[in-house]
C-alpha cells in the first residue's frame, strides 16, 4: 500500500482551531478484476468538537466509503487506501497498528449505520450487544455491562428499557432499533460520531425523533458529528457545515446556510432545484440531467462536466479553464466557501 | 414451545402407522414364498409348511395380516421371524452396532467438516480453501462402495492400521467404517460451513462488530461463527436421523451386524415382521431427529418461534 510519507512522530498538523478529526487528501480505490474503481479521490475535511458536518451526495459519490476508511472497516481487499492521512487527536490513524486503530473505534470514533436491522446481530439480545462495548474496551463484568446497557437505552429514550434489555433486535420497531444502534455507538462517549444515513430507512416522523435525539446527545457530550446523507432536509435542520461530494471528490463546502441559499457549484445548484418546494406546488421537479459517473471511468477535467448546464468547452472556455480537460481544484471562492468549479463566481452571481 | 413439541410428537403416531402399513404391504407384494425358501435345499414337509403358513397368517388377505400384526404391536409384541426369534431381540442385537457406527461417523463429520469449512470460509480463495473444494468434490463423486473397498484395502490390508471387518476390537473397529460412512456428509458439512461463514463475514452486523472495536477473534467467533453454524448444526442433527437408519453398504463391506444389514437380509428372506419392525423404527428416528432439529433451530436463532 502506498502512503504519503508522513512520519508518525510528526506533531499535530497545523489547522484552524483545534480539529478533532482531520481527513487529508484521502484516496480510496477498489481494485477489482474488471479494473480500478476510484471511490474517493482526494477528500479533505476537518471536524471540531461539537461541530456537525454533513457530507451530502448521491449514492456512489464516495461518502460512505470515506467514512468506512476513517473507521478502518473497509473490506481490504478489494478496497485499498491509496493515499492520504486520517488524523484523530493529532495522530495519523493510517500509520497506527491494527490494534491501535481498533482501540480508537468505540471510545474515539464510533459509527451508526443506515439499516439497523441488518446491522445488529440477530442472535444476540440488544443488551448484550450494547454491553459488549464495555466488556471489550473496559473489561466490565457481564452483569455490570447489562446494567450499563439499560442506562444507555434509557438515555436514548427507549421506553421500558429495563424490561426490554434482553429482547432481540427483531422485536423492536425500526426507530427503536436505530436508537439501540445509537446507544451502542455512544456507549463509550466517543469524541466523534459518524452517522451513515441514520434516518434513511425510517418513517419521516421517526426520522425527526432520531435526529432530535442525535442533536441532544451532541449537545450533552460535545462530540463532533459527521452526518452522511443524501437528504437535504436533514442537512438543513441539523448541520453546521456541509461538504457536497460528487464522484469521490468534495465539490463544494461551506456553512449550511450559505451553501443552501446560494450554491457556488452547478451540482449543488442542481440538487437544490431538484427538491420539491411547498411554494411551487404543482410545478415540475427539475432533475439533474444524466447519470452519476461510473467510478471506474471518471470523466476527464471536471467530473461533473457531462451533466453540467454551465459547462464551457473548447473556445467558449477561458484559458486553463476548459471544463472537459482542466480539473477544477477545490478553491476558496468567497470567504468561508470553497467550490471546485472554474466558474463558481458566475454560479454565485458575485 | 412445549405445546409445539407435544403436537409434533402426537403427529408421529399416524405417520408411524401409515409407514408400517406401507412397508407391510410392500413385503406382502414381494414375489416368492418365504416358507419354502426357509428350507433351502431340503424341502420342508407339506405338513410343516401348512403349519407355518397358518401360524404366520400367510394365507389371509393383507388387511387381516396387518390387523394381526397391529394386535401384537399394541401388546408390545413386535412378532417373530419365521424361525421363531422375537424381532425385539434382533433389534436389541443389531441396533447398538448401528448406534456406535453413527456416533463415530457424526464425530468425524462434525469435527473434520466444521474445522475444514470454517478455515476455508475465513481464508476464502486461499490454498487451503481450494484444497477443501477439490477434496470434497472428489469425495462426493466417488461412490461409497468404492470408497469403502479402497479404505479397507489401503488402511486395513496394506497399512494395517485398522481392522478390516467385524466388531471384535470394540470402538476401534468402528473408526474406518465410521470415516467411510461419514465421508459424504463430511464433505457436505465442509461446503455448507464454508459458504455460510463466507456469507456471514460480509454481513452488516459483522461490519458493525468491527466498527465497535471488538478484537478480530471476537468478531470471528461471536459474530460470524455463531451465526454461520446454525444451518450446519441443523444439517448434522437431521443427518443423525438418516445415519441411524443404518448403512447397508458400509455395514456389509465391513461386516458389521447393524440394522442396515439386518433389514437387507430380512427383505431378501421376506421376513415381514422383521422388516416392518426395523424400518418403522428407522422412520421414527428420522422423524424424531427432525423434530430435534426444529427445536434446536428455535434455540439457536431467536427469530424463530413456534408458538
Amino acid at each position: 500500500m502506498t502512503r504519503p510519507d508522513l512520519s508518525p512522530s510528526a506533531p499535530a498538523r497545523p489547522a484552524a482551531g483545534n480539529p478533532l478529526l482531520e481527513v487529508d487528501d484521502l484516496h480510496v480505490e477498489f481494485r477489482t478484476r474488471s479494473g480500478v474503481v476510484h471511490a474517493v479521490n482526494g477528500v479533505s475535511y476537518s471536524l471540531s468538537e461539537g461541530e456537525t458536518l454533513a457530507i451530502l451526495g448521491e449514492s456512489g459519490s464516495g461518502k460512505s466509503v470515506s467514512a468506512q476508511a476513517i473507521m478502518g472497516i473497509l473490506d481490504t481487499p478489494p478496497a485499498v487506501i491509496a493515499g492520504g492521512g486520517i488524523w484523530f487527536e493529532g495522530r495519523d490513524l493510517l500509520q497506527q497498528t491494527p490494534d491501535e486503530q481498533r482501540r480508537v473505534r468505540g471510545p474515539g470514533i464510533s459509527m451508526i449505520f443506515q439499516d439497523a436491522l441488518s446491522s445488529l446481530n440477530p442472535v444476540y439480545s440488544v443488551g448484550y450487544q450494547i454491553g459488549e462495548m464495555f466488556r471489550a474496551h473496559r473489561g466490565t463484568s457481564k452483569k455490570e455491562a447489562r446494567q450499563r446497557a439499560v442506562e444507555l437505552m434509557d438515555r436514548v429514550r427507549i421506553p421500558a428499557a429495563a424490561s426490554r434489555v434482553d429482547d432481540y433486535p427483531h422485536q423492536f420497531s425500526g426507530g427503536m432499533r436505530q436508537r439501540v444502534m445509537i446507544a451502542m455507538a455512544i456507549a463509550l462517549d466517543p469524541k466523534v460520531l459518524i452517522a451513515d444515513e441514520p434516518t434513511t430507512a425510517l418513517d419521516v416522523t421517526v426520522q425527526a425523533q432520531v435526529m432530535d435525539l442525535l442533536k441532544d446527545l451532541q449537545r450533552d457530550t460535545g462530540m463532533g458529528l459527521v452526518l452522511i446523507t443524501h437528504d437535504l432536509g436533514v442537512v438543513n435542520e441539523v448541520a453546521d457545515n456541509v461538504a457536497v461530494m460528487y464522484a469521490g471528490e468534495i465539490v463544494e463546502r461551506g456553512t449550511v446556510d450559505d451553501v443552501f441559499t446560494d450554491p457556488a457549484h452547478p451540482y449543488t445548484d442542481g440538487l437544490m432545484s431538484s427538491v420539491p418546494q411547498v411554494e411551487a406546488k404543482g410545478g415540475r421537479l427539475q432533475p439533474i440531467a444524466g447519470q452519476p459517473p461510473n467510478l471506474a471511468a471518471i470523466p476527464s477535467g471536471c467530473p461533473f462536466h457531462p451533466r453540467c448546464p454551465r459547462r464551457r468547452l473548447g473556445a467558449a472556455a477561458a484559458p486553463g479553464r476548459e471544463c472537459a480537460t482542466d480539473v477544477p481544484p477545490l478553491r476558496l471562492v468567497v470567504p468561508g466557501r470553497e467550490a471546485a468549479c472554474h466558474y463558481s463566481e458566475e454560479v454565485l452571481g458575485v | 414451545m412445549g405445546r409445539y413439541v407435544a403436537r409434533r410428537l402426537l403427529l408421529t403416531i399416524p405417520v408411524l402407522l401409515g409407514a408400517s402399513f406401507l412397508i407391510f404391504a410392500m413385503v406382502y407384494a414381494l414375489p416368492g414364498d418365504p416358507i419354502r425358501a426357509l428350507g433351502g435345499d431340503r424341502p420342508l414337509s407339506p405338513a410343516v409348511v401348512a403349519e407355518l403358513r397358518e401360524r404366520f397368517h400367510l394365507d389371509e388377505p393383507l388387511w387381516a395380516q396387518y390387523w394381526e400384526y397391529l394386535k401384537g404391536l399394541f401388546q408390545g409384541d413386535l412378532g417373530t421371524d419365521f424361525r421363531g426369534r422375537p424381532v425385539l431381540d434382533t433389534i436389541e442385537r443389531t441396533l447398538p452396532v448401528t448406534i456406535r457406527l453413527t456416533i463415530v461417523a457424526v464425530v468425524f463429520e462434525a469435527v473434520i467438516g466444521l474445522i475444514a469449512g470454517v478455515l476455508a470460509g475465513i481464508r476464502r480463495n486461499s490454498f487451503f480453501d481450494n484444497l477443501v473444494l477439490v477434496s470434497t468434490t472428489l469425495i462426493v463423486s466417488i461412490p461409497i462402495l468404492v470408497l469403502a473397498f479402497v479404505a479397507q484395502l489401503l488402511f486395513g490390508l496394506k497399512l494395517g492400521w485398522f481392522p478390516i471387518a467385524g466388531t471384535r476390537e470394540g470402538w476401534y473397529s468402528y473408526l474406518l467404517p465410521g470415516l467411510v460412512l461419514a465421508s459424504g456428509s463430511l464433505a457436505y458439512v465442509a461446503r455448507l460451513t464454508r459458504t455460510s461463514v463466507a456469507e456471514n463475514l460480509r454481513a452488516d452486523y459483522v461490519r458493525t462488530a468491527r466498527a465497535k472495536g471488538l478484537s478480530n477473534r471476537t468478531v470471528i467467533v461471536r459474530h460470524t461463527l455463531r451465526n454461520s453454524l446454525i444451518p450446519v448444526v441443523t444439517f448434522i442433527g437431521a443427518d443423525i436421523g438418516t445415519l441411524l437408519g443404518g448403512a447397508i453398504v458400509t455395514e456389509s463391506v465391513f461386516n458389521l451386524p447393524g440394522i442396515g444389514r439386518e433389514v437387507f437380509d430380512s427383505v431378501r428372506a421376506q421376513e415381514g415382521a422383521v422388516v416392518v419392525g426395523i424400518v418403522t423404527l428407522m422412520v421414527f428416528f428420522f422423524i424424531f431427529f427432525n423434530l430435534v432439529v426444529d427445536v434446536l433451530y428455535a434455540v439457536l436463532d431467536p427469530r424463530i418461534r413456534y408458538d
